[in-house]
């Protein structure tokens, strides 16, 4: 349900970054891959930190109404690309706020200081 | 890539026989920082003899190891720079082209140095350009007015012939990069219905930059120097560049600012059609600034893609893996906005 790379995986690329020696760059370029490592860190320890509990929700709404299983957001993704959603109503409301929820999610984890550039804060 | 050395060597006897030259020195060998999808190199050269004689700085700019499948081939970017050259646009002087890559490995061509700041985080929100970004902005809208005008001949045959519809050959293009992709997208798919079911009346489509935007191009004193990356030109509506630049994907962070992340959007429209490019249809760039977040949205799993399966170990790749949600934050804002939610 999260984007890719998963957490681990971003936490795996920063230490082999930091294993091949980032302080051999020159000042400008290590600043940048510095930067990116830790933000790789981060994203990974708030996605740790946030856990399975805080898609629980979004997994019960989206169980609610495409069924139990890991198919959902297929199936989600499958009635809009077939424009059974196309119309306002109370199934596109439902479903329109699930994907905002996830949404938010997802940016809480990855760059939250997008969130409060728009006004939103720590949504986790 | 070749190793340093030999490559060095190799690009020395290519640009003796391409410069017509008795003898090439190249020093200053440098990796440019930017360009996750193509590498650019820096380098001073000496040449003696021939059309080119003497000292300059030139960049060779390359295929990464893997590239995005929108992305045009070097020889086609050399021609689009070629064209956009001789139709006075500011951009390097396109210089030589290797299509099969002599001794470098790669496909590359060669440009003239230009002297600037790309950094989009600097050029907008540095206190150092603060005054200067009006300016900035107005020549935008210029350069980009002259892109749309330039003529399109033989050279640009790859081009193929304009579309009837420009909207719908590019939902077809996103509909078809995104079935590529083994994991559901149901914002993408969102958008991609949206613009189906909100399809403007077509216009003649012209030649587009397409990654037109701060971060793709060159500032100095003097104003801007250089449009950069064309690697993404085609054929398309004029407001699909306006929507692009004004993407709030490329405000870098400067969100107020609309027009780029410099200033406000009124006075881009105003020096584009100043300079001769057609009515903007407000509107219209509302539709391809949905278009916008969606293409970036596509293109940055592309881009995830070739961390994750290209084995491209690239810090810059592997986080921009994890930036469709703002793209999708944008679409769900932008759909709610035109639905009047």
């Amino acid at each position: 349900m999260r984007d890719l790379p998963t957490g681990p995986q971003l936490e795996q690329i920063a230490r082999e970054w930091e294993a091949k020696g980032i302080a051999g760059l020159p000042p400008k370029e290590r600043a940048v891959a510095e930067a990116m490592v830790e933000r790789c860190k981060a994203i990974a320890r708030r996605e740790s930190d946030a856990g399975e509990g805080a898609l629980a929700p979004i997994r019960a709404e989206l169980a609610a109404l495409y069924g139990e299983g890991e198919a959902g957001l297929e199936r989600l993704a499958a009635e809009i690309r077939d424009g059974m959603l196309d119309a306002p109503s109370a199934r596109r409301g439902r479903v329109l706020a699930l994907l905002r929820a996830l949404t938010l999610q997802k940016l809480s984890e990855s760059n939250p200081r997008f969130l409060r550039a728009h006004g939103l804060g720590c949504v986790t | 890539m070749l190793a340093t050395e030999s490559r060095i060597a190799a690009l020395e006897r290519y640009l003796a026989r391409a410069g017509g030259a008795r003898e090439v020195t190249i020093s200053g060998w440098r990796r440019l920082s930017g360009g996750a999808v193509q590498e650019c190199w820096a380098f001073e050269v000496e040449l003696r003899g021939g059309a080119l004689e003497g000292c300059s700085t030139l960049v060779l700019r390359t295929d990464a190891a893997t590239a995005l499948i929108a992305s045009r081939s070097r020889a086609e970017e050399f021609a689009l720079l070629h064209a956009a050259f001789a139709a006075r646009v500011r951009v390097p002087e396109p210089l030589f082209c290797s299509e099969g890559g002599e001794g470098v490995g790669r496909a590359f061509f060669l440009m003239r140095w230009v002297d600037g700041i790309a950094d989009g985080a600097t050029l907008v929100r540095s206190a150092d350009w603060e005054t200067r970004r009006p300016n900035l902005l107005s020549e935008l809208g210029r350069e980009l007015a002259k892109i749309h005008a330039m003529p399109v001949d033989a050279g640009l045959g790859f081009l193929g012939e304009p579309p009837a519809d420009p909207a719908a050959h590019r939902i077809q293009r996103y509909r078809a990069w995104l079935r590529r992709f083994d994991d559901p997208h149901p914002v993408a798919e969102l958008a991609l219905r949206w613009l189906e079911r909100n399809r403007p009346p077509p216009i003649p489509a012209v030649l587009c930059h397409g990654d037109f935007r701060t971060g793709n191009y060159l500032a100095n004193e003097d104003g801007i120097a250089a449009i950069l990356d064309w690697e993404f030109a085609d054929w398309g509506d004029p407001h699909e560049d306006i929507g692009w630049f004004c993407s709030k994907s490329w405000r870098f962070g400067a969100y107020e600012r609309e027009a780029g992340g410099l200033g406000a959007r009124e006075a881009f429209y105003r020096a584009y059609m100043v300079a001769g490019g057609r009515a903007i249809d407000p509107k219209r760039v509302r539709y391809w600034e949905l278009a916008a977040s969606l293409r970036w949205l596509l293109l940055a799993l592309q881009q995830r893609d070739r961390f994750l399966r290209g084995g491209e170990r690239s810090l810059d790749l592997a986080l921009t893996g994890r930036r469709p949600a703002e793209c999708e934050f944008e679409i769900l804002r932008l759909i709610d906005a035109e639905e009047g939610a």
